[in-house]
């Protein structure tokens, strides 16, 4: 069943969102504003719209490596994650986490991992914690394809096969883990197979769609929630941009990017509602001024609060026991 | 008073815990059917049930990655990682996550679990199930390392542990299983950090723990009696952070210090109190620090192998003479 307008909009304001986010952050790291690592999504705004649709109050989200999307998705203010991005004390983590940590605990943001694999064993937690407290809660594990190759992806999908763990593992698949093609690194074409083994069922969707991504991941949180156990949605897509912001990605071959840039799914949802008539082109467009104002918000937000003090450091090492500084 | 083992004091702390606090699960290898390869969680799964008691497959790093999940929803979970030797299948969970989510999260969540395990030579068991793995963790802020010595002061310890917000690694000496001593039987928490003097003494200072400090006892009872040297013996208790205080004021009173740890020489704890004593104690110190430890090779399967390279109490004894000697 197509999704209806409302739905479609909201889909392709929170799609857009995500793209100036993210291209407002690369922007301002080649200016010099963002310490450390970028690791863009940019590209794979479907994936992350339509799996954090059927995200709900009471569940957890644990980020993947290109995650700043999904962190957007669980209704914290846009201004918070890109403080957290420039390092700032106004962001989520009060600037200690940066851009692949960002966390928002009270919303379920359980926040990003920079060891691939290390959140699926977390999740397990999270999972095993709402089978304790007998809570409907559902933990969505996004993941990338270069995860596979990490232990923690099979003694998690184990774990979760036996305990039937409420779980979502949404494996964003982009082809590549930095330079490696999944397809060099892994033996299965469709790694939603993976789960076969451990009778965790998987399903292959084009990532780039983001209603099919949708009703992937509506099965899958639908049997979660019901108890029936984990499920992977391997999405298929494409990272515009190179492993990290100012990697030149000059291992892939220029006509690759330019056939998935053509396979855009924020063009491809725009090309739906005005097909559908669910949209005009000025209806759109005042959805990507509204979008705007919240990016330029966020940026001056970003830019304008101060930085954690020295004192920061020494805090939250221990609970009741206290550090020494210089 | 009175006597439990070593086991029993553990098992009953578990016991104690779970029933007074639903919060506090338990899992791990073996846990549950068997009740523990030693038997500490012996009679926890026909009390609390499978959702409280969990076996595992053969998965530290899902086992520590649970752990940290649950309790960042609240739970107090104990994992068991059979022997200490296996927990390099989880020291990314513990390093990288368990250690550092309370800092980089911005104080937004705890990981209170506590990892129980069974370290120490003496069993010739060899390799990969007699070492002691306390320097491993002892560069890593964020984690608390017990060690306790006697029967009471696991359960007091064990209890202390799960009660604290920290992440902790629960160090049970395999040898000291079976040795007997007074338990209250009512449930007591031992506080984390702070050492205690288990025999006083004026000439010589000795600081050890777990089976090591009844090598060090035994060889001051002997010096006392054979050769009128009265040895201070210290039991550390706690690992990370150690008693500095305790240390240094007996230090300050005997002028003479043997630091005995049961792990390799060359980077184990005995290395960082002796820097400690040479920063804040110099002045009062009349011979050189002296270390026992083991040597640095590993820990090898027939006896004359372990018995050559562990320390025993004529180590000791040789090592108060030579500071005595000075």
């Amino acid at each position: 069943m197509a999704a209806d307008k409302q739905t479609l909009l909201d889909y392709y304001r929170k799609m857009v969102l995500i793209r100036r986010f993210e291209e407002t952050m690369e922007e301002h790291a080649k200016k010099g504003y963002i310490p450390g690592f970028l690791h863009l999504g940019i590209g794979q705004e479907a994936a992350q719209v339509g799996t954090m649709a059927t995200f709900a109050p009471g569940d957890y989200v644990l980020p993947d490596h290109r995650s700043h999307g999904v962190c957007l998705m669980v209704g914290t203010p846009t201004r918070e994650v890109m403080a957290e991005i420039f390092g700032k004390k106004t962001g989520t983590n009060g600037g200690r986490g940066g851009s692949m940590h960002v966390a928002d605990f009270k919303r379920g943001n359980v926040g990003n991992n920079a060891i691939q694999g290390s959140t699926m064993a977390t999740a397990c937690g999270l999972a095993l914690a709402a089978q304790v407290k007998k809570t409907k809660a559902v933990t969505f594990n996004f993941i990338g394809d270069g995860t596979v190759g990490r232990g923690e992806f099979h003694e998690s999908l184990n774990l979760a096969g036996i305990w039937k763990l409420p779980i979502v593992y949404v494996l964003v698949n982009n082809g590549y883990a930095i330079s490696t093609r999944a397809t060099d690194a892994h033996p299965l074409a469709d790694l939603a197979k993976m789960g076969c083994a451990y009778n965790v069922p998987g399903i292959t969707v084009d990532g780039n769609d983001v209603e099919a991504v949708h009703a992937a991941a509506k099965e899958a949180t639908d049997r979660a929630r019901r108890g029936e156990g984990a499920t992977i949605i391997e999405l298929k897509t494409y990272r515009w941009q190179g492993h990290f912001s100012g990697d030149p990605a000059s291992y892939r071959p220029e006509e690759e990017v330019k056939t998935w840039k053509e396979k855009c799914p924020i063009r491809r949802l725009r090309d739906t509602l005005l097909q559908r008539k669910l949209a005009d082109m000025a209806a759109l467009k005042a959805i990507e001024n509204d979008v705007e104002r919240e990016i330029q918000d966020a940026l001056k937000f970003s830019i304008d609060s101060p930085a954690p003090t020295i004192e920061d450091a020494l805090t939250f090492v221990y609970v009741g026991r206290e550090v020494t500084g210089k | 008073m009175r006597t439990l083992n070593f086991k029993e004091a553990l098992n009953e702390a578990l016991h104690q815990e779970m029933t007074s606090d639903s919060r506090v699960i338990v899992l791990g290898e073996d846990v549950a059917r068997m009740g523990g390869d030693f038997g500490v969680t012996m009679g926890l799964l026909d009390k609390f049930g499978r959702d409280r008691v969990r076996d595992t497959p053969l998965s530290e790093a899902a086992i520590i990655g649970a752990a940290n999940g649950a309790a960042f929803c609240g739970l107090r979970p104990v994992a068991e990682i059979m022997f200490a030797d296996f927990i390099t299948e989880c020291y990314d969970q513990l390093v990288n996550n368990s250690a550092k989510a309370r800092y980089m999260f911005n104080g937004q969540v705890m990981a209170p679990i506590v990892v129980r395990t069974s370290s120490g030579a003496g069993f010739r068991a060899a390799y990969h199930h007699s070492q002691n793995i306390e320097a491993w963790f002892l560069n890593i802020p964020g984690l608390t390392i017990v060690a306790p010595s006697t029967p009471h002061d696991a359960k007091g310890l064990l209890i202390g542990a799960i009660r604290d917000d920290n992440p902790v690694i629960f160090l049970e000496h395999k040898m000291l299983y079976g040795t007997t001593g007074e338990v209250p039987e009512e449930p007591y928490a031992l506080p984390i950090g702070v050492a205690e003097v288990k025999r006083p003494g004026t000439d010589v200072t000795i600081v050890a723990s777990m089976k090591q400090l009844h090598y060090a006892l035994a060889a001051a009872e002997r010096l006392a009696s054979e050769e009128e040297i009265s040895c201070e013996v210290i039991d550390l208790r706690t690992l990370k952070p150690f008693d500095k205080a305790t240390i240094l004021s007996s230090v300050k009173k005997t002028g003479r210090v043997v630091l005995v740890n049961e792990a390799p020489k060359t980077g184990s704890i005995n290395a960082e109190i002796a820097a400690v004593i040479m920063e804040e104690a110099f002045r009062d110190l009349s011979a050189p620090v002296e270390r026992v430890n083991s040597l640095d090779v590993p820990v090898g399967f027939a006896p004359v192998l372990e018995d050559y390279v562990i320390p025993g109490p004529a180590d000791i004894t040789m090592a108060v003479r030579k500071v005595i000697d000075y």
